[in-house]
């Protein structure tokens, strides 16, 4: 009996010390005051912020059991990841476009069923999202968040350019994708673009054979996106050029980032895309709701040979 | 309260891990591919996608395939030379189950085929998709409809 108090009582010391090492973020941030997401209706608004802004933004509210050594660590960890890969307190600097792309993003975070994270919704039950929560924010951006196409504007060839850097992460811009297959196309009435997406031989035999899981390595993606833009007849046309971006499938040489090798150039001058060669996490952390499908979100058409 | 929670995860997770296994070739978009029982000579697919266009009426979507002498006009701004073969397909759009914000293809509704020969003489040809409706496509000259469909050009 004696005993048995005794480690107890160790335990409880030794919990208690540790309450002396804590996550430097934690003890430094303070008690921001509370934000909103100007423009976006209220009741839109709380959403986030009820189930989204501990982990996305600077304004944490932290119960008593998320400051205890060690769990205190985990919800810095969530914090520092969870703010890289989505801030809601960058929203005053934003513009428009973006700030739309960001409510897309973090909706989608949610649709996906990644978000909020399980082991946070488990302790803080208040975050869950109902089924009311979701469909009001549907309701909301397919009534207010939907791009509309700006008009024709006519447009004689396209100047080719003729010397293209290496993305940031050291990709090399591929210039022969328009000769590859469209895999499949996208109608993006979240940003007012229109897509097609180009898979190289290997991509295209890939598919054909049912072996994607994973893609083979020498499978490359092209995705290009233009402006839409209505013609006189009323249809929506690819208007100006906005990007192309890359995945080059290489298991060994991009192990660091699943197994692709991202890029992105912008613009009728196709200037690489990214500030350091880490640029690439922004495209995995949007891409990783698709881990199960080897990060790729496009579910391809089949293209077959019909003399076979 | 906590173990509530806990336990009411764990269901999903066992879900989530068959959804994974079910389908270990991959996906593909099988209702939008082009099959060869339409009596079709060629496959569509399998020639260079020159431009891309929406009917948001219909609710459809297009994209323009062309040969490869139809295909230079990728490059150079000229009319369809002779020899040039494109095709439009045409789908129904459906919406993107893994992003909400996009719409993708969803069945074949028409297929249009533009040839122009040696003598520079054009020849329509139109086939039936499974989603075929009446009153889907513009009404009017389909043949100059389809050839003045602007190219998607890239730098
Ligand atoms: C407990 C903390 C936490 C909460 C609450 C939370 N997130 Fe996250 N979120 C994270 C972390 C951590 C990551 C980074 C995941 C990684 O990179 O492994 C993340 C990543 C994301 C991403 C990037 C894509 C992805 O799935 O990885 C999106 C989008 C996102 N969160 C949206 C949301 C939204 C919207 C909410 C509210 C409904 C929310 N999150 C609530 C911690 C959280
Ligand atoms: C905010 C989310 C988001 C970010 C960030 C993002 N992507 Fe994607 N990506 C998508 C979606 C959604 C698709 C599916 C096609 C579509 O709807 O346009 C896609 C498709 C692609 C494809 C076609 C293959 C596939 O996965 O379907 C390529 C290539 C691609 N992205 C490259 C990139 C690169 C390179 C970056 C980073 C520079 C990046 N993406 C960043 C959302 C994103």
């Amino acid at each position: 009996m004696k005993f048995k108090f005794k480690i107890i009582l160790c335990i409880a010391c030794l919990v208690l010390l540790a309450q002396l090492i804590r996550p430097e973020e934690l003890s430094t941030a303070k008690a921001q005051t509370a934000k909103t997401l100007t423009g976006v209706p209220k009741e839109v608004a709380n959403v986030f912020e009820t189930s989204c802004f501990d982990c996305h933004s600077a304004q944490t509210n932290l119960r008593w059991f998320d400051k205890i050594t060690p769990a205190n660590f985990l919800v810095a960890s969530h914090i520092r990841d969870g703010r890289k890969a989505l801030d809601f307190s960058q929203w005053d600097s934003l513009a428009t476009p973006q700030r739309n792309a960001m409510l897309y993003f973090a909706l989608n975070g949610i649709l996906s069923g990644e978000m909020p994270l399980s082991s946070y919704t488990a302790l803080h039950p208040s975050a869950k999202l109902k089924e009311k929560d979701i469909a009001l924010l549907k309701n909301y951006f397919l009534n207010n968040l939907v791009s509309k196409p700006g008009d024709a504007v006519s447009r004689v060839g396209q100047p080719k350019v003729k010397e293209v850097k290496n993305s940031p992460n050291g990709v090399a811009y591929l210039p022969g994708y328009r000769n590859w297959k469209a895999i499949s196309s996208t109608d993006r009435f979240d940003n007012g673009t229109i897509r097609i997406i180009f898979g190289n031989p290997i991509a295209v035999k890939a598919i054909h054979d049912g072996k994607t899981k994973p893609w083979p390595d020498g499978t490359v993606f092209a995705k290009t996106a233009w402006k839409q833009e209505k013609g006189k007849d009323g249809n929506v046309y690819a208007g100006q050029f906005v990007q192309v971006e890359f995945m080059i499938k290489d298991a060994t040489r991009y192990a660091g980032t699943k197994g692709w090798g991202w890029a992105r150039w912008k613009g009728e001058n196709l200037l690489p895309y990214g500030k350091t060669v880490k640029f690439d996490s922004e495209c995995i952390s949007c891409h990783r709701p698709e881990r199960n499908n080897d990060y790729v979100f496009t579910t391809p058409l089949d293209i077959k040979d019909f003399k076979k | 309260m906590k173990l509530i929670y806990t336990g009411g995860i764990l269901p999903f997770i066992i879900l989530f891990i068959c959804g994974c296994n079910s389908n270990p070739s991959g996906r593909i978009n099988r209702q939008a591919s082009v099959g060869n029982n339409a009596s079709l000579p060629e496959n569509p697919l399998e020639m260079t996608p020159m431009a891309v266009s929406l009917q948001a009426e219909a609710k459809t979507m297009s994209t323009l395939y062309g040969n490869s002498i139809a295909s230079k006009r990728l490059n150079e701004v000229a009319n369809y030379a002779p020899g040039s073969v494109v095709y439009l397909v045409t789908w129904k759009e459906k919406a993107d189950s893994e992003w909400f914000g996009a719409r993708i293809p969803d069945r074949v509704a028409t297929i249009e085929r533009v040839s122009i020969d040696g003598k520079g003489q054009k020849s329509y040809t139109f086939f039936k998709g499974p989603a075929w409706q009446e009153g889907l496509l513009l009404k009017g000259d389909r043949e100059a409809i389809i050839l003045s469909i602007p190219i998607a050009t890239s730098p």
